[in-house]
């Protein structure tokens, strides 16, 4: 006697094997359902594991081929470097888990900056890690690939005679040796440098990194140090240092406590939200993809599903039996997707490596994963799954023993049912609508901005119905009009896959809104924020003489001045920087300012500061600011009389008059200096090289920063831009996995036609005619929804996120180049299985009705 | 002289210099193979060079590798015994040609420069603590190095300084993370030379060789601070100058070294090197030395040593007690160690520490052991 339950398991186990042999028939339907989920996981995975390494990196981020450094000695306020015998002084004291840094920026023969560090080699590799430091700190992840080694003298194989000797040896990681000096050699500040090429497990990341023997002279910066960084308990070492330089520390050296990466995490914060943005996005649209292929392997299943509950199925078991079915494909797909998400990873992170450390100084370190990703996007795309098949399944299992609806019945029912659609979506624009103007931070925009991504898929449907009808209207009877009625029974099978595809389209148009118009801004910002020809950096102890030198030149017509000063507001680094009077005039583009702005600023009475700490901090005109530079020096909190433009930077910016910059006792010296030139701008930079040997890289023509600035900006958004691309991808997948299922599903009818004396050309013309006009409605919609998104990324998103105002500029060139993308994607998923089927004996099309 | 340093040393430099790094080869690979270190540029070592001081207290760059050598056999305030020692070495990454014709593609110099690398290793042993440290540098005026006058020889803040330009008296202060001590050294009797006045053979053929001297007869006394307890201490120690360019022969495998202060006032010096081909007989080196200068090689045929207990350590297994016999001395004794876990788990794992004699005499002094 068997018991109900067991009763009930084996009526599960034997529906489930009815449902395998379905798949096995028609393997194409559980294909389409895989892909989506491995789509939609895959770039989830990938964005994840790009993002979380990221984080991790800035968080444990160690010196280079050493371990996490606890203190750091920076020079004092307005230098630019320590003197090395601070080190030695340390070392000599006892203080010996310390390490001597330089940093500087080199040209290679391409006139291209790299960074480069130098560092006292042997103490690197010599530091013991700082027990307490790392055992409380034992990572939960697990790094399979490369268990993170660290490097000590005896487990790292380097030259050291050649590397202590100065002679001209770098080192590099693999992996970056691979992609910028394939040929072993690398040419910098114009001296020819052979590279050590290291395992990527040592943690090199993009860097460029050499002895300090080599490094002082190859920058001409002999005795000077960037920082020396103490390891050790944080405190102690404080006690210590102090104790050694009797409490006047400040004079030759800032301490600096380092953070947990918090600042780094809070600088590229918008960075990494944009990332995840994009990466939910092609998750949604792989989701799209597979529900499209759920929901058309049940449709093809009703009879099937019919018969088994006349069998004697019940209910119970049906629907259980089903979400096996979904949950087996869920983990299936999502563990093929973490996998391929691992490697998409792997092929992106060498794209962020480069922005973060170019732009914010942040280092990568080697890729690690976790498990629980696997698990959470089974529990993610499961729940996703299901909330968007249940009531495919409870309908399907409910459904009347007797033979489902009629055809017409499905029709009607589904034309109710976009309308529903049509007005949830627009009741959803709607609140976005009203919210939008509320939003100040760019994480509620964000939500807002989801909530229109989601709604805009909805109009779809009913939009395309619409349009249908309209076009029916106006189409000659025959076989045309057939071919636009019968597209408007297609809405139906083909609006998931169709909805995919508007997602991707608008999301790629807003993008590319999004990018160009950015860049039309920042080239109209640098325009006149450069405005003289010559911008130079001389080390400080040739300052007063460049100064001298340049006004000495009669094709000299002008020269400026700019100071930069390192300082923090609200525990965030910022630049304190003053210019002339003439520069602060003309070289900021002003976006708000006050009545009396101009007077009170060269009166000492206010500050202008940048958008992006305005934004940041929600500081208006007529707020008032102080820094610890102005409690030092006993300045009152000054007031904003103005906000300027500022784009790509990531520090904020407050700007003094000279006046006040004198009050703050500030250095005199400038940090750079400009000029303006009657002549070509190459003769003035060959002058000074001869005159002041000043070297190359202190020099930077307009022409060089404007070219540096914008590859900078191209690179920050370059891991969008492909992103998008993926996500276009994903759904143009989706699109042609749904052409190919509903043309198989239409063998019959296309078999009919041809029965009746259309012919094959007639047909093939028939149904490409159909998708395309499908395709080109959904291409339509994706116009302003495109432009819609946009607006919101630019005018919200970003301005909130990064604080940088851009004016829209929509390029119609991007356009239409993704709509060529979405044309040919459909094309080719038509044309493929139609030119198989046409060609089919037309009776086993026929066939399929029956079946 | 440690003759078991050669081994590490080479070992060391070859990690350094060609890169046969793995862990795991650094116990699996023979010794011999990786001592087949490239000398050439290095000055040789030959036999009829006349050591002066105090100009050989200091570096000889020129040789590939060089040590200070101080170990001391220590009494506390309460009675209690305790060995301490002190090791700062030097090692050529290059010979001084090279250094000369390294390619010049940026015409400035800086003093970071360098062809010298240094370690130093200190520890302090008792009954029942053995505590060790180790410190790495480049060779740099204000990093690691030696000084003439006074004789300074330093590593950061480790630091034996004398006087003037002689070895004693002289001051030696270290500080650790776990321990740090100050000590008093001085000696009024005359450098031992060892080998042929200073030309010491490290195998029978002669091929491989080193100079040596040494000062088996220093009067130590400090303080050691340990737990935040002060510790005067006071005893005596035993100083080693080594320097060479070429390592054990290829057979070689490793060292079992001995300084040993005996109760009649002399002290014996003695080292084997363990030969590994099955070929060669071991190689054994002896010297019995007075307080007044004097003293007797012993060749290899007259001393014979066994091993008696082994004792695993976390970095090894030794063998920590031995039956020394020489009977043209008359000298048959047993040695055992103060703490048999007394082993360096540093860059280069070995064991060192202080010994206790019995037999036909007693006494204390110091073991190393290598190539285990």
């Amino acid at each position: 006697m068997s018991s109900p339950v067991a009763d009930n398991w084996l009526t599960i186990r034997l529906t489930l094997a009815v449902f395998s042999q379905h798949y096995r028939k028609s393997p194409l339907q559980a294909g389409a359902i895989l892909l989506g989920i491995v789509l939609a996981v895959t770039l989830l995975i990938g964005v994840r594991a790009t993002n979380e390494n990221a984080i991790r990196s800035y968080s444990e981020a160690t010196e280079l081929l050493s371990q996490r450094a606890q203190l750091l000695l920076a020079p004092s306020s307005g230098k630019k470097a320590i003197d090395e015998s601070i080190y030695f002084k340390l070392r000599q004291a006892g203080i010996t888990q310390a390490l001597a840094v330089l940093n500087d920026t080199v040209t290679d023969n391409q006139g291209q900056r790299w960074d480069i560090q130098a560092s006292d080699l042997i103490a690197a590799l010599s530091i013991q890690t700082a027990q307490d430091a790392t055992q409380q700190k034992q990572p939960e992840q697990y790094t399979p690939a490369n268990e993170q080694q660290s490097a000590s003298l005896l487990s790292v194989d380097l030259p050291l005679d050649k590397l202590l000797a100065g002679a001209p040896y770098i080192l590099m990681s693999q992996s970056f040796a691979d992609d910028v000096a394939s040929s072993g050699v690398m040419i910098l500040n114009n001296i020819k440098l052979n590279v050590i090429r290291l395992p990527d497990e040592l943690g090199l990341g993009n860097a460029i990194l050499m002895d300090i023997s080599l490094g002082q002279r190859l920058v001409n910066r002999r005795g000077q140090l960037s920082y020396i960084a103490l390891f050790g308990q944080a405190e102690q070492l404080t006690q210590q240092v102090n104790q050694v330089f009797n409490h006047q520390t400040s004079q030759f050296f800032d301490i600096a406590v380092q953070d947990d990466g918090e600042g780094l995490t809070s600088l590229t914060r918008s960075f990494h939200l944009n990332l995840t943005a994009m990466s939910l996005l092609a998750f949604v649209v792989g989701l799209f993809i597979a529900y499209n292929g759920v929901r058309y392997s049940l449709l093809k299943r009703q009879k099937l599903l019919v018969q088994l509950q006349q069998q004697g199925v019940p209910q119970n078991a049906l629907l259980l039996a089903l979400l096996t079915e979904l949950l087996a494909l869920v983990i299936i797909g999502s563990l093929l997707g973490f996998i391929l998400g691992l490697q998409l990873s792997h092929w992106l992170q060498p794209i962020i490596a480069l922005t973060l450390e170019q732009l914010y100084g942040a280092r990568l370190m080697p890729g690690l994963w976790q498990w629980s990703w696997l698990y959470q996007a089974i529990g993610l795309t499961f729940i996703a799954a299901l909330v968007a098949c249940y009531p495919l399944f409870t309908t399907l299992a409910k459904q009347p023993l007797a033979r489902s609806a009629s055809r017409f019945e499905q029709q009607s029912q589904a034309k109710r049912k976009h309308v529903k659609l049509f007005i949830i979506a627009l009741s959803l624009l709607g609140i976005a609508g009203l919210l939008f103007p509320f939003t100040q931070d760019y994480q509620h925009s964000l939500a807002l901005l989801g909530v229109v991504t989601f709604a805009i898929p909805l109009l779809l449907p009913f939009t395309l119905q619409l349009g249908l009808t309209i076009v029916e209207r106006f189409s000659k009877n025959g076989l045309w009009r057939y071919a636009v009625a019968e597209s408007k029974e297609l809405i139906a099978p083909l609006s998931l896959a169709m909805m995919a595809m508007l997602l991707a389209l608008t999301a790629n148009i807003s993008m590319n809104t999004l990018v160009g118009s950015f860049e039309i801004t920042l080239k109209s910002w640098l325009d006149d924020r450069l405005y003289a020809d010559l911008y130079i950096r001389p080390p400080n102890d040739k300052v007063a003489a460049t100064q001298a030198f340049l006004s000495t030149q009669p094709k000299v017509t002008a020269i400026f001045g700019q100071w930069v000063h390192n300082s923090q507001y609200q525990q965030a680094p910022l630049s304190l920087m003053t210019r002339d009077a003439h520069s602060l005039r003309n070289s900021n583009q002003i976006k708000v300012s006050s009545n009396n702005h101009w007077q009170t600023f060269f009166d000492a009475k206010s500050v202008m500061i940048s958008e992006p700490l305005a934004i940041k901090y929600r500081l208006n005109v007529g707020d008032k600011i102080s820094l610890p530079e102005f409690e030092q020096a006993n300045v009152e909190p000054l007031m904003i009389s103005a906000i300027f433009y500022d784009y790509g930077n990531p520090l904020g910016q407050i700007i003094v008059s000279q006046t006040t910059w004198q009050q703050l006792g500030l250095s005199e010296l400038p940090t750079s200096i400009a000029a303006s030139y009657a002549n070509d701008i190459v003769e003035l930079e060959t002058l000074l090289q001869q005159k002041l040997s000043l070297s190359e890289a202190q020099m930077y023509n307009q022409t060089k920063i404007k070219q540096r600035a914008l590859e900078i900006f191209k690179r920050t958004f370059s891991i969008t831009l492909v992103l998008n691309s993926l996500t276009l991808l994903v759904a143009a997948i989706g699109l042609f996995s749904a052409c190919l299922m509903l043309t198989q599903a239409r063998q019959a009818p296309l078999a009919r036609l041809y029965a009746l004396g259309v012919s094959r050309n007639q047909l093939r013309g028939l149904v490409s005619g159909q998708m395309l006009i499908i395709v080109l409605f959904t291409c339509l919609l994706a116009l302003p929804t495109g432009a819609l998104l946009g607006y919101l990324l630019i005018n919200k998103v970003t301005l909130q996120a990064f604080g940088w105002s851009i004016a829209m500029v929509w390029d119609w060139l991007a356009y239409f180049r993704v709509l060529l993308i979405a044309i040919l994607a459909s094309a080719a998923a038509v044309i493929a299985p139609l030119v198989w089927q046409t060609r089919k004996p037309l009776i086993s099309s026929l066939q399929q009705e029956a079946l | 002289m440690k003759p078991v340093y050669y081994a590490q040393l080479a070992l060391l430099s070859c990690i350094l210099l060609s890169g046969c790094f793995n862990k795991s080869e650094q116990h699996t690979t023979g010794m011999g193979q990786l001592l087949d270190g490239d000398i050439k540029g290095y000055s040789p070592v030959v036999p009829g060079v006349t050591l002066s001081f105090p100009e050989d207290h200091q570096a000889h760059n020129g040789f590939r590798q060089e040590w200070w050598y101080l170990t001391a056999n220590l009494t506390t305030a309460s009675g209690e015994q305790l060995g301490l020692q002190w090791t700062q070495f030097r090692i050529a990454l290059a010979p001084p040609k090279t250094t000369a014709t390294v390619e010049k593609p940026v015409t400035q110099t800086n003093s970071w420069q360098t062809q010298q690398l240094y370690m130093s290793h200190t520890a302090i042993t008792t009954k029942t603590e053995h505590l060790a440290a180790e410190r790495w540098s480049r060779g740099h005026d204000n990093l690691s190095g030696t000084q003439a006058n006074p004789l300074i020889i330093q590593q950061d803040d480790w630091q034996w300084r004398s006087d003037d330009q002689h070895l004693f008296p002289a001051t030696l202060k270290v500080t650790t993370a776990d321990f740090n001590y100050q000590l008093k050294l001085d000696s009024q009797a005359p450098f031992q030379l060892q080998g042929d006045a200073g030309y010491s053979r490290k195998n029978a053929s002669g091929t491989v060789a080193s100079y040596y001297y040494s000062q088996p007869f220093i009067k130590v006394s400090g303080t050691i601070e340990h737990q935040g307890e002060l510790i005067r201490v006071s005893g005596d120690a035993w100083l080693d100058r080594e320097w060479s360019s070429q390592f054990l022969s290829k057979t070689q495998q490793g060292w079992d070294w001995f300084a040993l202060r005996l109760n009649d006032g002399s002290a014996l010096m003695l080292f084997q090197l363990r030969d590994n081909s099955g070929k060669q007989q071991d190689f054994f080196s002896a010297k019995r030395m007075y307080p007044d200068g004097s003293g007797t090689l012993i060749s290899s045929d007259q001393i014979s040593m066994t091993a008696t207990a082994w004792q695993q350590t976390s970095s090894g297994r030794y063998p920590v007690a031995w039956e020394i016999s020489i009977p043209s001395q008359a000298i048959a004794i047993s040695t055992k160690a103060l703490n048999d876990d007394a082993n360096m788990p540093l860059s280069i794992p070995y064991w060192e520490g202080p010994i206790q004699i019995s037999g036909s005499h007693s006494g204390l002094g110091y073991m190393e052991l290598t190539g285990y």
